[in-house]
């Protein structure tokens, strides 16, 4: 008697169990609702917050331009902040250096600005070390520019702003050569750069004049380190004559006082060189 | 009834789903929106300012309002020596400023910032429109428009300068060459009120401490007048050059009773000492010279 009754039970529930754990069975299913319930309230919550953010930013606008404010002190010192960062960031985009206090005030990282033509280029950092006195610590200013010099010329002890001021305009006119480079490289590809140094002070170019292709070798040395404009220009020839003729001599000139892709843009013009 | 809680789970699991990807969309489009509102007014509210934003808001649950203030002063304080430090380094003082946001894109947008500022003594008014295009994860930032208004009596002085910053867009040369040239008059200034304490009865400064001109004078001889002439140039590319020079204004029985030569030569005679012993070493021996006996050495 019992034996019929459990088997017929016992064969019922396995049937079930057979066919529950091949539907993929609602234990599996109730954890994955639990899974999607937790992430759709979390969503809920992100999206609920963005639009509190953005209707509280319509609600300041309304306020800052209302004729009748209300009063408390919540709103004026909201709006000094903001005028604060600004501020802040008028310095960040014209003032040639980002200043950040580091070490409880002993130290400054300088952040130096270069920029060439209004294209904004790479930053360069330095860090001051201002106690016990002014000194250069950790930066990543390439090694050819010559870091130590500048600041002894430039009496780091006590002026700070002249150095700074000396190793922003090294840094630009640094940046500003390669960026010369960079753009007779890419708009002139008629003109072949022979040689050039890291520091892009000393620079060699090799024309090709029409109507016979006469190639013309020019060097271009930046002295002043300072100066994205060359000091000296200088031109070979195997016709040594070729040189000395007065319209070379003009693109010399031209060559010293304009930057360098843009005189090459005037030369090829004037059909001096392809 | 488990078949039944199988469907209706799977029913949910879907149902949750699709609920899910409208969240994310919304999300994502609230984000674009907020993004843009960042852009335009080119603040970011993080921090005490987003508590303080959202107080505004009337979402006052779990924000109180003391707290608030008290962070926000405290991030105001920081703000206040961050822009000390930065007026400090760059030797600009930022008057009032105003962005307007131009052009606005997923990829790029373009500012238009109007700044009235003061750099070495001299009030400015820089207008300069500035893109910013995303490239890759940073950002590339152009100035594409400048120009520069120079409110100051060196006007004339900067003014070939000023137009050719104004094509190159040459902005930090701006400042630097500002600087520069607050520098190099600070100099003058310095060492001419110098050779005025030291040399109180022969050398005098008529159009004060800053002016370009120091005024020499024996007592004995009242017609006979020096001047050092001290000026700072600036080129169009912005070097600053100090030039200086020595005049004399004589009488004319003077210039008939003295040859030519001394007297004429002075001013020649003057820049060789300045290549030999720099300006103040220069202007000391003319200022010892006349302090000297009459019957000394002429210049």
């Amino acid at each position: 008697m019992e034996n019929t009754s459990t088997n017929g039970v016992l064969t019922h529930l396995s049937l079930l169990e057979v066919r529950a754990l091949s539907r993929g069975g609602p234990e599996p299913q109730r954890s994955r609702v639990r899974e999607l319930r937790g992430e759709a309230e979390e969503l809920r919550g992100v999206r609920d917050q963005l639009e509190a953010e953005i209707r509280a930013r319509k609600r300041l606008q309304e306020l800052r331009s209302s004729a009748d404010p209300p009063a408390g002190e919540l709103l004026p010192l909201m709006r000094r902040h903001s005028d604060l960062k600004q501020r802040l960031h008028v310095h960040h985009l014209i003032g040639g250096f980002d200043a950040v206090r580091t070490r409880q005030g002993r130290a400054v990282c300088v952040f130096v600005q270069t920029a060439y033509e209004g294209v904004f280029l790479e930053t360069f950092n330095m860090e001051l070390e201002l106690k016990p006195r002014v000194q250069i610590g950790r930066h990543n200013i390439p090694p050819f520019i010559p870091l130590q010099s500048l600041a002894e010329q430039s009496h780091l002890q006590t002026d700070a702003g002249a150095f700074l001021s000396m190793l922003s305009q090294h840094l630009n006119a640094f940046v500003g050569r390669r960026r010369q480079l960079q753009l007779v490289q890419e708009q002139h590809r008629s003109v072949e750069v022979m040689e050039s140094n890291l520091l892009c002070s000393v620079l060699v170019l090799l024309f090709t004049a029409p109507p016979e292709k006469t190639a013309l070798l020019c060097t271009l040395k930046y002295a002043d380190l300072g100066s994205c404009l060359p000091g000296q220009v200088h031109l070979d020839c195997e016709d040594s004559r070729l040189p000395e003729s007065p319209e070379w001599r003009s693109c010399c000139d031209t060559l010293r006082k304009t930057p360098l892709h843009r005189a090459l843009a005037g030369m090829k013009k004037s059909r001096m060189i392809l | 009834m488990q078949e039944k809680t199988g469907e209706e789970n799977g029913d949910e699991v879907k149902m949750l789903e699709g609920h899910i990807e409208d969240l994310r969309a919304e999300i994502a489009s609230l984000q674009r929106q907020k993004e843009e509102l960042n852009r335009d007014s080119m603040l970011h509210f993080e921090g005490a300012m987003l508590d303080a934003l959202l107080i505004v808001g009337g979402q006052t649950q779990n924000r109180d309002e003391e707290t608030v203030m008290f962070k926000l002063k405290e991030e105001v304080e920081e703000l206040e020596k961050d822009l000390h430090l930065q007026t400090e380094m760059n030797g600009i003082s930022v008057d009032d400023c105003k962005i307007k946001t131009l052009f606005s894109s997923g990829r790029e947008w373009t500012h238009q910032v109007c700044v009235s500022l003061q750099c070495s003594q001299m009030v400015l008014q820089v207008d300069f429109q500035i893109t910013e295009t995303k490239v890759g994860r940073g950002s590339e930032k152009k100035i594409v428009g400048l120009n520069v208004v120079l409110d100051s009596d060196e006007l004339q002085n900067f003014s070939g300068f000023l137009s050719r910053v104004e094509e190159s867009l040459d902005l930090p040369l701006l400042f630097r060459t500002l600087r520069n040239f607050s520098d190099r008059c600070d100099e003058r200034s310095r060492t001419f009120q110098h050779f005025q304490e030291t040399f109180p009865s022969v050398a005098s400064l008529p159009g004060g401490c800053r002016s370009e001109v120091m005024v020499l004078r024996r007592p004995e001889l009242p017609g006979c007048v020096l001047f050092i002439h001290w000026a700072v140039e600036i080129s169009t590319e912005g070097t600053v050059v100090p030039k200086i020079n020595l005049l004399t204004k004589l009488p004319e029985q003077a210039l008939e009773r003295f040859p030519s030569q001394p007297v004429g030569g002075a001013a020649e005679a003057f820049q060789s000492l300045l290549r030999m012993l720099g300006a103040e070493g220069a202007v000391e021996s003319v200022l010892r010279a006349l302090v000297s006996p009459v019957g000394g050495r002429s210049i």
